[in-house]
């Protein structure tokens, strides 16, 4: 049984349970388990995001403009129910697509179009956050408050709680149910795999590569727009410069959860638990009384020492998997 | 006349068009945009932008990414900063920030060649580690009070033109005749086509790619000097977010991320371009917060011309080797 879950996993879960163990020791009331559960507020944005682009990264692209509608949809969702005065669940709804339908550019112009995905999401990245601003200039709302005044079942999306769990540890379990059943229960998934494999193979296979392709995008996008949507909740006001320092942390945790930054390998499993083990880091470091500043300093020395050393290099991998069998060889 | 007309077929001279293009159109609306001023300022204020698409064009050109230019330039700016304003001397300062910056490329190199971590990753890791560093030497201030000196070396004219202008564009011409003129600057792009012909050919292959990194943040160090000139004081996040915009500025100018193709003098019209832009909308009377929204669409727009390009080139280059097969 034990031989069934990837190592790597299970590296990161002893991993968790250490951090635990360690900040647990330096400040106690890391133990309480009602702050545990509330600090996945502070990631949940980072995790949604980073499931859906883990999709993305496994079929051998990457999307970066994600950090841009999540502004974007904060912007759109304050709008159209505060200004325009629609419904806040109409509006919502609005939002989310609209961050689906900036996926589908993306989507479009990579896969149909030919161009590298690092450069699309980077146009895109630059003309969401872009249209976030416009929007926000031209409805004359001051930039710095953004807007507010949501209804109290808006706010409880991320702040409320059924039996004593957090909204936003619910919405993490769902958002990870829906992409590892997509990504490995269904036949999508495995398109997924066989597209960042070899996209040659895969469109001789029968497989509509750029269809897949463009829809994981699509979901990329739609993911950044829940995201934007429960932190606009979360902050109780919508920005445009929501999410702009989430880059750094979502390809950390697409990275850190095992996922090859060249497709073709990786899961949402580990997604999970990178994300919840960067999220549960910055909780103890800033109990620990490190000051918020100093925490990229973990997290790049965490994500080189991890890319590098422990096992997501197939090289490194390869060597070590040599020198283990000799051993075995010896012994028996 | 087939000089002449090579030169009308290169990337960059697409550029080029584009940028006269822009200036015309922007002078056309308000013709204070085509005064000498004008231009002196706009090229002024992408200096900055240049040096950084410079140093990064070396490495797309490898097919690798350096996204740490930010944190460098932030970092060197910041050291800079402080030995000058504690009436350190300026070719100390000078120095130690060109050796951050090259230091910075090593560590990079280092990871990319013998940790194999794919740049992409390497570059964001060290960025968010050098903003640390940053912070932590500064001790979370600005670096303000820096001697009018230094400040001064930004305004020197000389025959009108600023000099620091003048440097780098001379640099940058040196650079481009290096890369397209001598067998050496030729490796880069050979690498970046082909690593393992490179290989075979015999190219020292790691060591040009660790070169690669060197120059990027030796150039990530000389634009945070520009830095600290042209604006006089050094914030923590000084640079936060230029990493993407010198990115689009190489892709505007025709460099290519997947590596091989792309000159240094167009990803310097790039960023003139992608500077010029903010300049415009001041003098076409738009608010200010048009800015990224047209960057990002022209970006796209101009990526996806040019695959498009490129894919019905390759078509028709296909179609004629197959003629020429059957015939």
């Amino acid at each position: 049984m034990l031989n069934k879950i990837p190592k790597w996993n299970l590296t990161l879960f002893v991993l968790i349970i250490a951090e635990m163990i360690v900040f647990g020791m330096i400040n106690p009331r890391f133990w309480n388990v009602t702050i545990l559960l509330n600090s996945f507020n502070d990631f949940i944005a980072i995790s949604i995001i980073g499931f859906f682009v883990t999709l993305v990264v496994i079929t051998g692209g990457i999307d970066i403009s994600g950090v841009s509608i999540i502004g974007l949809t904060s912007v759109v969702t304050g709008l159209l129910s505060q200004v325009v005065g629609i419904n806040i669940w109409g509006s919502i709804l609005c939002a989310i697509l609209i961050g689906g339908l900036c996926g589908l550019l993306n989507g479009v112009l990579i896969a149909y179009g030919r161009v590298q995905a690092m450069v699309i999401t980077l146009g895109g990245m630059l003309l969401y956050s872009g249209i976030a601003i416009v929007l926000v200039g031209l409805s004359g709302v001051s930039t710095y408050e953004g807007i507010s005044g949501f209804p109290e079942d808006f706010s409880s999306i991320a702040n409320g709680e059924v039996m004593g769990i957090p909204h936003s540890v619910i919405l993490f379990i769902i958002m990870f149910l829906i992409a590892y059943i997509l990504l490995h229960r269904t036949k999508y998934g495995r398109y997924i795999y066989l597209t960042g494999i070899n996209q040659n193979t895969a469109d001789y296979s029968g497989i509509n590569t750029k269809r897949i392709i463009a829809s994981s995008y699509v979901l990329s996008g739609l993911s950044a727009g829940i995201a934007g949507v429960v932190l606009t909740s979360y902050l109780g006001s919508a920005r445009a410069d929501y999410g702009s320092e989430y880059l750094m942390p979502i390809l950390t945790v697409v990275v850190l959860g095992g996922t090859l930054i060249t497709g073709g390998k990786g899961g949402v499993v580990g997604t999970a638990l990178a994300s919840i083990l960067l999220g549960f880091m910055q909780i103890g470091l800033q109990m620990a009384g490190v000051s918020t500043q100093y925490i990229g300093l973990a997290t790049g020395v965490l994500l080189i020492v991890s890319v590098a050393f422990l096992g997501i290099n197939p090289e490194f991998r390869l060597n070590m998997k040599r020198i283990l069998t000799q051993k075995q060889h010896i012994g028996g | 006349m087939p000089r002449v007309r090579k030169i009308f077929k290169q990337r960059e001279f697409r550029t080029f068009l584009f940028l006269v293009l822009l200036f015309m159109v922007v002078g056309f609306i308000n013709s204070d945009y085509l005064s000498l001023q004008n231009i002196d300022r706009s090229l002024k204020s992408s200096l900055l932008y240049i040096v950084l698409a410079v140093g990064m064009t070396f490495v797309l050109l490898t097919g690798n990414l350096d996204i740490s230019v930010g944190g460098t330039l932030g970092l060197s700016a910041a050291v800079c900063g402080t030995i000058l304003r504690d009436g350190g001397n300026i070719f100390l300062a000078v120095i130690t920030a060109i050796l951050i910056g090259a230091i910075i490329g090593l560590i990079n190199g280092f990871g990319v060649i013998k940790l194999k971590i794919s740049s992409f990753i390497m570059t964001l890791a060290i960025l968010s580690i050098t903003r640390v560093v940053q912070v932590i030497y500064t001790d979370g201030k600005w670096v303000e009070n820096i001697p009018a000196n230094f400040k001064e070396l930004s305004n020197i004219d000389i025959f009108g033109i600023n000099l620091l202008s003048f440097i780098v564009i001379v640099g940058v011409i040196f650079v481009q005749l290096y890369l397209s003129r001598s067998s050496k600057g030729r490796y880069y792009n050979a690498i970046g086509d082909n690593a393992g012909g490179a290989i075979s050919l015999g190219i020292p292959v790691n060591r040009y790619i660790a070169y690669s990194f060197v120059i990027s943040g030796i150039c990530a160090s000389l634009a945070g000097l520009i830095f600290v000139s042209q604006i006089g004081f050094v914030s923590t996040n000084a640079g936060a977010g230029i990493e993407l915009t010198v990115i689009a500025a190489c892709v505007l100018g025709g460099v290519s991320l997947i590596g091989g193709i792309g000159t240094v003098v167009g990803a310097g019209l790039g960023a003139i371009i992608l500077t010029s832009i903010n300049s415009a909308l001041v003098f076409m009377k738009v608010p200010a917060f048009w800015n990224d929204t047209i960057s990002g669409s022209l970006l796209i727009i101009i990526v996806v011309i040019d695959a498009l390009l490129a894919f019905h080139a390759n078509k028709k280059a296909k179609k004629l080797r197959l003629n020429a097969r059957v015939l």
